[in-house]
């Protein structure tokens, strides 16, 4: 039996990665992709906290069916995104994106 | 297991917008890419005022549930109704909009804003993490393809982008948070939680306050709340105007109401750990908000900046609770006033900024002489932002002063005092140039010269002046008799 804090230290780790992803790399297709590595930790939470946690019941799994599938939602409607940006400026480097400023 | 039996007819409104929604969806695709679909945006608002009269008739001011998954009670039936009359005065400007710009495909934005209000209507609704999950990103991604609707324009697509990302990373911390909460309780319901709450944060203070700061941080986001507030300008003047309406708006809105829910039926064990830093993220936001709007030529950035700081008003209600129920009215009350006056503001700037074809405050210069009307609800709806009598916006915050007051928190209310102080300058600075004639020099130096000639009255459809006048209606109406509203929020159970 794997111990429930190695699982919340995956997810956290994970979770980490995710971040630093989205807040330093200048692509945005590895800015989403860092999104979807954050969502995928929340999904190991659940489904570790569903499994082996204090309360494990079945609750934890539907979260996971749920988050899944609007993940992939979100994906889908910011690669469209992405591409109407790329026609529209010829690059996906969020560093050159500065036409709105303060 | 919790047993529970399904009274569906509570999701009447809901079923019926969507039903609505789908079918608008499909008349556009049959009635071909190009041209122009009014009878699309006249349905929306069919729409939306057939849910609102059914959101009053079926659910009316009655306590009931479907589990915890979907709560029907006063709290929920008012902001959802306010939502619903915001979104049809937002179609009407979308109306107005789309007419001038061909390259917008016409009838999405409209079964667009329509799924979006349904996500609202269900995020408010929700004592369970997952509906609520569900609502907010059905109300996130629908915002995200509004906001780079002009996807010929590149500030549009530049922001829905900025939008999506920020967006993303706030609905994952969210989501970290609440796991930590599902797995310490075994439960989604807020009901659960917060039965467990005060327990829970003896056992494990740090998880508990960790997964709370996700929460508040990732709503914070949603909210446009300083520190996260940098997203607001920049998605603001990038979208379409009608968006930017909707966005400042309703979004706002809905996302206040949920926050309230969440921190009241589920931290409202722990309320001692978290009221003060919710009074510092306020006093912040106020602050912040009103000092960078100053320099902002912008007009929507304007209203972007202006909008964080009001975010801080509707935040002090929170840090400075009273009774739940006092509490929920004083928000309550601000959110009606500020959804009015923002709405109609935004209707004045869509006719103001078409017209001239600028986004520059000097659009502004001289509108009186070319319209009067229009700058005469202007004015009224920036005298009551920035919070002067006669208008809702005043009684709002002074009865959110008074509240704050009453609760002990003097340096928050001396906070509101001095950012309602600074906001005067922006707010009277717009009103100013609208009530002077713009001299040669500035004519000449404006590139919307053209457009500022007296003669030239911005072309306002009835749908602005419709939107115009009810909302002047309504903040002059509050400002003169706010006793309808507050007495009859103060009788109410919320919850």
């Amino acid at each position: 039996m794997v111990s429930l804090n190695l699982f919340l230290a995956l997810a956290a780790i994970l979770f980490c990665i995710g971040l630093y992803g989205v807040l330093t790399r200048r692509h945005l297709v590895i800015i989403l992709v860092s999104i979807e590595l954050m969502l995928n930790a929340v999904n190991i939470n659940l489904v570790a906290f569903s499994s082996i946690g204090p309360f494990a019941n079945i609750t934890g799994q539907v979260f996971t069916i749920f988050v899944i599938t609007v993940a992939a939602a979100e994906a889908a409607v910011g690669l469209a995104i992405l591409i109407a940006l790329y026609r529209n400026r010829s690059s996906i480097d969020v560093i050159k994106q500065d036409l709105l400023r303060w | 297991m919790i047993s529970y039996t399904a009274d569906w007819s509570l999701l009447t409104p809901e079923i019926v917008l969507a039903a609505f929604a789908l079918l608008i969806f499909t008349i556009d695709f049959m009635t071909g890419v190009k041209g122009h679909k009014p009878f699309a945006g006249r349905l929306s608002i069919v729409a939306l005022v057939t849910a609102a009269v059914l959101m009053i008739t079926v659910n009316g001011t009655q306590s009931a549930g479907i589990g915890d998954t979907f709560l029907v009670d006063p709290f929920s039936t008012v902001v959802k109704v306010m939502i619903l009359l915001g979104a049809a005065l937002v179609v009407m400007i979308t109306m107005y909009y789309v007419e001038r710009h061909e390259d917008v495909y016409q009838g999405e934005l409209y079964s667009l804003i329509l799924f979006a209000v349904i996500g609202a209507l269900i995020m408010v609704s929700s004592a369970d993490l997952i509906t609520l999950f569900i609502g907010l990103e059905l109300l996130s991604i629908s915002a995200y393809c509004m906001v780079g609707f002009k996807r010929y324009r590149k500030q549009s697509a530049e922001a829905a982008v900025k939008y999506i990302v920020l967006g993303g990373t706030a609905s994952a911390f969210i989501l970290y948070g609440m796991s930590f909460l599902y797995g310490l309780t075994g439960s989604t319901s807020l009901t659960v939680i917060g039965g467990q709450i005060g327990e829970l944060f003896q056992a494990y203070p740090f998880l508990i306050m960790m997964s709370l700061l996700f929460i508040l941080g990732g709503f914070a986001f949603k909210m446009s709340v300083v520190p996260f507030h940098m997203w607001a300008p920049d998605v603001y003047e990038g979208a379409p105007v009608p968006v930017t309406a909707f966005l400042s708006a309703i979004s706002k809105i809905a996302a206040f109401a949920v926050v309230l829910r969440l921190f009241f039926t589920g931290f409202g064990g722990i309320y001692e750990e978290w009221a003060f830093l919710i009074a510092v993220i306020a006093a912040l936001t106020m602050i912040a908000g009103s000092l960078i709007a100053l320099p902002q030529r912008n007009v929507k950035r304007l209203m972007a900046y202006s909008g964080i700081a009001q975010a801080g008003f509707l935040l002090v209600p929170l840090a400075a609770v009273s009774t739940v129920d006092l509490t929920i009215s004083v928000f309550m009350f601000y959110a009606v006033a500020y959804m009015l006056m923002t709405i109609g503001a935004f209707a004045v700037i869509t006719a103001v900024t078409e017209t001239a074809g600028s986004e520059d405050v000097s659009a502004f210069s001289g509108l009186y002489y070319r319209s009067p009307f229009l700058a005469l609800g202007m004015s009224a709806f920036l005298v009551s932002l920035a919070g002067l009598p006669v208008s809702a916006g005043i009684i709002g915050k002074a009865w959110i002063f008074i509240h704050a007051v009453s609760a002990g928190y003097l340096w928050l209310a001396a906070v509101m005092v001095a950012a309602t102080v600074i906001s005067f300058f922006y707010y009277f600075r717009i009103i100013h140039r609208m009530f002077t004639q713009p001299g040669e020099a500035e004519a000449a130096r404006t590139e919307v010269a053209a457009a500022l000639e007296p003669g030239s009255l911005p072309a306002a459809s009835p749908g602005i002046i419709t939107v115009v006048a009810f909302s002047l209606t309504g903040t002059i109406g509050l400002g003169l008799v706010p006793f309808i509203l507050t007495n009859w929020f103060t009788g109410l159970t919320w919850f």
